[in-house]
Parts: C-alpha cells; sequence; structure tokens
C-alpha cells in the first residue's frame, strides 16, 4: 500500500517545486502507469516511492508518503530496499558487478543474507526471468534488454512488494522493449507484485495496467482507468503520445460519429469499428506523389567488414535522391548503423563504392564529407563540450574553415530557427533534453549538409519533442535535402517518411516506399494498418498507414 | 581488438585460487627485485611461458609483452645516457657538464639497461598473466579476506566494470565529434589538444552523469546498510591450495637465502662482472629454477584433485 498526503517537493536550488499538493492511494497488487510530458514530475514521484527522495536527492519536502507502513521521510532508502524495488532507464548505468550472478547476489550481501538463502534467491530469480543461461556471463557482453532483465532480477531477488519501473525500455530496442514489459506484466499478474511503470509508449502496456496516472508540471492531473483517462482529449493536448487506434476513436467521436468505448489493443478496435469501416470504407485515398530530385547518395556492391572479421554490409546497393525522406530498419546488429556511417566517410568501403553528390567518399575526408552530409547521434549528450550554446554550435563552422562575420550570421540563423537565442549564453549540458537535441540539431545543420543523418534520435523521446523534431525534418526535406531515419519506430516512420529500406544481416531485404513496406505486415505494420487489414474485404484499402488517413477515408 | 580484460577460459591457470596467484606474484616480484644478476633474471621471465602456454592467453600476452618492449628500449636508452660509469667508452660527448663531469656513453651503462629491463620484462609478464587469468571479482574478494576496506575495494572493481562502456563511449564520441568537421591529426600540439578536448569534456561530463545513476541503483539496493555485509562467493582453502602456498613460501625461502648468501649478485660498473658460478651456487640455482617451473605441474595437480 502506498499512501501519499499533500506531498510537495522542490529540488534544492530550484524554484519552482517539482512535485506540487500529490495525493494519492495505490492499493496492493495494482498495476499503475505513470506518464506525461517530460518535466512533468513522473520521476520524481518514483524517487519519493522508495526514499531516494529526500535522502538521496536533497531539497525541501513536505507531506507525507508512506509505502508499506514505512514513513519514507523518517526511513532512508537502504531500510525500504526489500519493500520497493527501483529499476532504472539506463541499464548501463544500474549494474555494480562483473557477471549476472554477482549481480543478484549483490543486494542480498549488503542486507546481510546468510549465503543459502542468497543462494536460493539467485536461482529463483533467474527462472522467474528466464535468464539462467546468462549466470556466469559477463554483464558488458549482454544486450541492453537481458541488462534489463538482469537488472529486474536483482531487485526481484530481495523480495519487494511493489516494483518500480523509471522508463525501463526506453533505451531498448523493440525485442528488448516487448521482452522486458512483459516480465513486467508477470511480476503483476503471476506474482501479486504492485508495479508503479513509468513509460512513453503507451500503446505497449496501455492494456495490461489497472490505472493510468498523468503527471504534468508537477501535479496528477488525471487519474483513472486507461478508457476513462482517454475518452477526454485533453490529455493529447499536453504532449501525451495517444496510441494512433485511440487517437483515431477519439477523432471520430468528435465528428460525431457514435462510439460509446475506447478500445486499447487491435483486437478492440476491430470489433468497436468494424461497423463504421463497413458503411463509410470505401473512399480511395489521393496518392501521395511526390517528386524525386536527382540522385544525391549513390552506392554501388558496398561490402564493410570490421577488422575483428564481422561482414556487417554484404553486397549493398543503393540510390538516394534529393527531396527524399528515407527510414532504414531492421534489428539491431542488421548493419544500419554500418550503412550510414558509409554516407559521411566515418567507415570507408571494404569493397564496392559510396558517392555522395557525386564524391567518392575514400577520396574525402570526413571532415570534407560534413560539408555535405550532417550527422546526429542518438544521445546529444555525445555532441555537447562547448561552455556555451553559441561557441557549440560554431564549433563546427570553425572546423569547416569559416572565418569571422560568416560563422557568426549563420550561428543566428539557426539559434533563431531553434528557439535557442534566448539560451545562446548558457552552458549547453544545463539545458533540458528537448533543448539539448536542438543544439545538437544545430550544431550539425550549421554547415547547411544537404543529406541529413539521424541514428534513432526518437529513442526515449516523449511524444511532443518528437512531433516537434519530425516536422522540422519533413521542412528540411520539402527544401530538397535527404533525410536519412535510422529508427526502430514504426509509427514515426508510417507517419513521416516517404521510403523504407529493411535491412536484414547485412542485406537490404526491402526497399520501397513506406505504404509497401509497412502496410500488410504482421507485428511491423503500425497499429492503424493492423487495424484496417481486417476491413480490406470491405474496400478499405490496405495500405492505410495513420490515423489521420484513417479517418480521411471514412469522413 | 584483442582484449585484454579477464576472460574465463577454464584452463587450470584459470582455475588455481587466487591466494596462490597473489603469493606467485609476490614470489616473482621479490626475486626479480633481489637478483641482479642478468642470467637469474632471464630464468625468472621464461619460468612464467609455460604459464601463458597452459592458460591459452598467448595473444593476448604477446600483445602487451609488445607495450612493454617500448618501455624497456626507454630503460636501455635512458640508462646509457644517465649513466656515467663504466670503463669500456663507446662515446663520449664533446661537451662537460659541472659536478656531472663528461658525459659518455659506456658499454657496461648499456648492458647494465638490458640487465634492468630483463628484470621489468619478467615483472610484466607476471603481471600479465596475473591480470588475463584471475577473475577482478576474485581478486576483490581476496583482497577484503586481507582486510583491506571493502569500500576502497569495491571502487576499484567498479572503476574496472566501466572500463568496457568507457571505450564504448570514446568511440562514439570520436564519431560525432568527426561528423561535425573535427580532424584529430591536423595542426600544431595546441589545436591537436583543443580537439581532443571536444572528446574528453563529453567524455568527463557523460561518466559524472553515469555516477549519479550508478550510486541511485547501489542505494536503492541497500549499499551502506549498517549491518555487516556478507559475501556470497567465497575463496575455498583446499589442502591442495595450502600446499601449494607452502611450496611458493619455500620457493620465496630459497631466493632470500641465497641472496643473503650473495649469490644472484652481479656487478657491471666499473667492468663487467664474471658469470663465475660456484658449486654450492649452481646447485641452489638448479633446484630454485626447478621450484619456479613446478607451478605449471602444481596448477595441472590441482585440477585433477577438484575434478576428482
Amino acid at each position: 500500500m502506498i499512501r501519499m498526503d499533500s506531498l510537495t517537493f522542490c529540488y534544492s536550488g530550484a524554484s519552482i517545486p517539482a512535485l506540487k499538493d500529490i495525493n494519492l492511494e495505490i492499493g496492493d497488487g495494482e498495476f499503475v502507469l505513470v506518464t506525461g510530458p517530460s518535466g512533468g514530475g513522473k520521476s520524481t514521484l518514483c524517487r519519493c516511492l522508495n526514499g531516494l527522495i529526500p535522502h538521496f536527492h536533497g531539497g525541501r519536502i513536505t507531506g507525507r508518503v508512506e509505502v508499506g507502513g514505512l514513513d519514507v521521510i523518517k526511513h532512508p532508502t537502504k531500510e525500504l530496499a526489500t519493500t520497493v524495488g527501483m529499476v532504472f532507464q539506463d541499464p548501463e548505468n544500474q549494474l555494480v558487478a562483473m557477471d549476472v550472478e554477482r549481480e543478484i547476489a549483490f543486494g542480498l550481501e549488503n542486507l546481510a543474507f546468510p549465503r543459502d538463502v542468497i543462494a536460493k534467491r539467485i536461482e529463483e530469480s533467474l527462472d522467474t526471468l528466464g535468464i539462467s543461461s546468462l549466470r556466469y556471463r559477463p554483464l558488458h557482453e549482454l544486450s541492453g534488454g537481458e541488462k534489463q532483465k538482469v537488472a529486474i532480477a536483482s531487485i526481484l531477488a530481495l523480495h519487494p512488494d511493489i516494483v518500480v519501473l523509471d522508463e525501463p525500455t526506453s533505451e531498448l530496442d523493440p525485442k528488448g522493449a516487448e521482452e522486458v514489459l512483459s516480465i513486467v506484466e508477470r511480476l503483476n499478474d503471476e506474482l501479486g507484485i504492485t508495479v508503479v511503470l513509468i513509460e512513453h509508449r503507451l500503446d505497449r502496456v496501455i492494456h495490461l495496467v489497472d490505472r493510468v496516472i498523468v503527471m504534468h508540471e508537477g501535479r496528477a492531473i488525471a487519474d483513472g482507468g486507461a478508457r476513462d483517462i482517454f475518452d477526454n482529449g485533453e490529455i493529447a493536448d499536453i504532449g501525451v503520445g495517444i496510441p494512433p487506434i485511440i487517437k483515431l476513436v477519439q477523432k471520430l467521436k468528435q465528428k460525431g460519429v457514435s462510439l460509446d468505448n475506447i478500445p486499447l489493443t487491435v483486437k478492440e478496435g476491430r470489433v468497436m469499428l468494424e461497423k463504421v469501416f463497413r458503411e463509410r470504407g470505401r473512399k480511395t485515398l489521393p496518392q501521395d506523389e511526390r517528386v524525386k530530385g536527382k540522385p544525391i547518395i549513390e552506392i554501388e556492391n558496398l561490402w564493410h567488414v570490421y577488422p575483428q572479421g564481422l561482414t556487417a554490409l554484404k553486397n549493398v546497393s543503393l540510390r538516394i535522391c534529393e527531396g527524399e525522406f528515407v527510414a532504414i530498419m531492421g534489428r539491431n546488429a542488421s548493419g544500419k548503423s554500418t550503412l550510414v556511417k558509409h554516407v559521411n566517410g566515418l567507415l570507408k568501403p571494404t569493397k564496392g563504392r559510396v558517392r555522395v553528390a557525386g564524391i567518392d567518399t575514400r577520396e574525402a575526408t570526413i571532415a570534407e564529407m560534413a560539408q555535405r552530409v550532417g550527422y546526429v547521434f542518438q544521445n546529444p549528450n555525445d555532441h555537447l563540450f562547448a561552455d556555451t550554446v553559441q561557441e557549440e554550435v560554431a564549433f563546427t563552422l570553425k572546423n569547416l574553415g569559416y572565418r569571422g562575420r560568416e560563422i557568426a550570421s549563420r550561428v543566428d540563423e539557426m539559434l533563431e530557427r531553434f528557439n535557442l537565442k534566448e539560451y545562446s549564453r548558457q552552458y549547453p549540458r544545463s539545458l533540458s533534453g528537448g533543448e539539448r537535441q536542438r543544439v545538437a540539431l544545430a550544431s550539425v545543420l550549421v554547415a547547411h549538409p544537404q543529406v541529413l543523418i539521424l541514428d534513432e534520435p526518437t529513442r526515449g523521446m516523449e511524444y511532443r519533442l518528437k512531433s516537434e523534431l519530425m516536422q522540422f525534418l519533413e521542412e528540411y526535406r520539402d527544401r530538397g535535402n535527404t533525410v536519412i531515419l535510422v529508427t526502430h519506430d514504426v509509427e514515426t516512420v508510417a507517419e513521416h517518411a516517404d521510403r523504407v529500406i529493411l535491412l536484414g544481416e547485412g542485406r537490404v531485404v526491402v526497399d520501397g516506399s513506406k505504404r509497401d513496406v509497412l502496410s500488410q505486415a504482421l507485428l511491423f505494420s503500425p497499429q492503424v494498418n493492423r487495424l484496417v487489414q481486417a476491413f480490406e474485404k470491405y474496400g478499405v484499402p490496405g495500405d492505410i498507414l495513420t490515423a489521420d488517413e484513417a479517418l480521411d477515408l471514412l469522413i | 581488438m584483442i582484449s585484454f580484460r579477464y576472460q574465463d577460459k577454464g584452463t587450470a591457470i584459470h582455475k588455481l585460487n587466487p591466494f596462490c596467484k597473489l603469493a606467485w606474484i609476490c614470489g616473482v616480484l621479490v626475486l626479480a627485485l633481489l637478483f641482479d644478476n642478468p642470467l637469474y633474471l632471464l630464468a625468472l621471465f621464461v619460468s612464467t611461458l609455460p604459464l601463458v602456454w597452459a592458460a591459452r592467453v598467448g595473444k593476448e600476452w604477446a600483445s602487451i609483452m609488445k607495450l612493454s618492449l617500448y618501455l624497456c628500449l626507454l630503460v636501455i636508452v635512458i640508462n646509457a645516457l644517465v649513466s656515467n660509469q663504466g670503463s669500456h667508452v663507446l662515446y663520449q660527448f664533446p661537451f662537460h657538464i659541472p659536478i656531472w663531469g663528461t658525459p659518455k656513453i659506456t658499454l657496461e651503462a648499456i648492458l647494465c639497461g638490458i640487465g634492468n629491463a630483463v628484470r621489468l620484462t619478467a615483472i610484466i609478464s607476471a603481471f600479465a598473466i596475473l591480470t588475463l587469468t584471475l577473475h577482478p571479482d576474485n581478486l576483490m574478494l581476496a583482497m577484503i579476506k586481507m582486510k583491506l576496506p571493502y569500500k576502497s575495494v569495491l571502487v576499484t572493481s567498479l572503476a574496472t566494470r566501466f572500463v568496457p562502456t568507457l571505450i564504448d563511449d570514446i568511440g562514439t564520441i570520436t564519431d560525432v565529434q568527426q561528423s561535425r568537421g573535427l580532424e584529430l591529426n591536423k595542426g600544431g600540439l595546441r589545436q591537436k589538444i583543443r580537439g581532443r578536448m571536444t572528446i574528453i569534456i563529453p567524455l568527463l561530463s557523460n561518466s559524472l552523469d553515469r555516477t549519479f545513476q550508478v550510486a541511485e541503483a547501489m542505494e536503492s539496493r541497500a549499499f551502506g546498510n549498517g549491518a555487516k555485509r556478507t559475501f556470497y562467493n567465497r575463496i575455498g582453502m583446499s589442502a591442495v591450495d595450502i600446499a601449494i602456498l607452502a611450496f611458493l613460501f619455500l620457493l620465496l625461502a630459497m631466493g632470500i637465502s641465497m641472496s643473503l648468501l650473495g649469490q644472484g649478485e652481479y656487478s657491471y660498473y666499473p667492468t663487467l662482472g664474471g658469470m663465475n658460478i660456484g658449486l654450492l651456487e649452481g646447485l641452489m640455482l638448479s633446484i630454485l629454477a626447478l621450484l619456479l617451473f613446478m607451478m605449471l605441474p602444481l596448477a595441472y595437480l590441482k585440477r585433477r584433485i577438484d575434478l576428482d
């Protein structure tokens, strides 16, 4: 049982409280989803549950938090460890031992459990998570998903009544995320553990949870069952990513279609919307014809073998044109990053040829390529080193040999474009996540490249920031530039890309328009497409991908 | 890339008790420092080779030794330049330094450098074997058993734990900055340093962020709990392990007594000393060499007994 009475918390040094007057009660065995835009207080709320606030992160706290009968303000985190287990976002940064077995033992050793109990707990935790084959493996050899499972196992070994997970899937690929979430479901279903989960990607969990709490500006602005929460459209306005099917139903309701409920899964959606599609779904969609420019990236018979002997690309041939928005998809280690690193010359072909704007990448330095190809990496923190935002953006131009006034005017233009003017004299790393991403983007685009590569920019990104970024990328493409997006995010691709290249084991498996590639697939299709696949018999086009397209068809 | 880290290859050397390995490395270190005779030092180095072979770490060991070769070269050059002793002058510098005298390069100084390089090589080889075959957590456990404070030991172990992450980070950040047009090898020293800073600053800042997150996670798992900590893994001491330890002490005692008897001494200056080894010394040296080479059979013996 968790109870919060008029809880208010303000981090030391901050002027605005991170939590304002929270009153909550979470019963035993509940599965609670906490969501909302970043900076809304989700993580802060969770850290109050195991005493990291106020014992680890100092600040001013008023009100009361009681977990399993213990007053959190009086009991430090280590005393709460057997009551509340906490799993964090980055699997890398919560593991302390060298191998799996020792990792699981760590918490138990700290609590001075006898060795035979530790042995038993290790055994059962490994089995519960199905990772006994990893037992003696060094942690640095495991995948992100496996590491996250080890983190959960090491929490579970302490037999907590409550497990709190702070965005456990945001650093994982879809397969890892799926596995972690199904384990979380089992913790709740089969072991009866109370689960508090923070998550952005609602479509994967919404049907599993008993209750949704939406945090915004330090307050719990909504609290209730998933269907009730999403029945009002206001949640979308504050930037919560609504699953496409729910969005479709919300919009249909607004247009006066009478639907009495909100579907949480594709299955429910098919039942609920069958009548609507049968009666109205006959219009054909206007085909999106985009005029392509001339080829800018030409890849011919590209092979790449890493020095360790791994053949990452096998005979890849591609041609990408000006004005194209290309998504590169595929499993982890399918060769996505290896491929795009050839475009800006970070990697050179082992065999074959890569030409960008007519330049063979083997004959140019990476710096020369940087004039034409911009590359934004996943973590903006890897970009940022300068003392001010302005210097950060200017750095790229200085490298490329620009001087004085040219630099100043271009930097100004970029800061303006990305709404960073007011921060130009600030330390980039002190900005919020979304702002840091914009600085990283500005620092690459200031060179006016014709090709922009983004490597998983939306991983773990909240909905509002994601749509801002995508809007910008579309504008940039519309000016005749080329965008290459490496991603796992099917919904984003469905909405914004033109073309999808699917890689598998270092080869191009499919290459075509997003409609051809993303429709009629199983899990790989976006949610709305999986919905309409059942309605093709009524003449509904089977290549509808997004909620807006479905809406156009029906209204 | 060849990994310089521990990898469990399951050989008899890997399975040796951590205390025995630590005792062995202490033995090699002490003997290497006691003896000056290059013959003795060479024997010490050669005695580490069978272990490399048995532990199947040849490749990794070789790349570590390649690095140590540079160090040896440095030792030889510096000794030759700095040492002013020796009677066979190969080259005399045409200037004079007050108090010091006229600097010169002598045959004896070069040979003395080589002798010390052999000493260094023996020590590095032994340490290479240790790091490649001893699980860091077992090293940690052994250190705690030897009454070193747990927290300091844990910090060391955490630092090792994050080395691979750090290496990955360096790779990514270098890619990032090169993609922004940074040219690492362009310009003078100052520009190069400034270029490296664009990699080092994000690296350090990211590590700092990581520190906080790791601390949070450790706190959540009751780290620093008042009660005495238990250790799940234990280094058991079997009769064989004790026997091996005893044997290593015998080896050490042998070495020390030889050194006390004045054996294994050697002087390079003013002229090279002779190598005449007397009957007693020859006998003792053979026994010492025999003992040194017993490490491998003992490791096999221990494995045999463990398996039975």
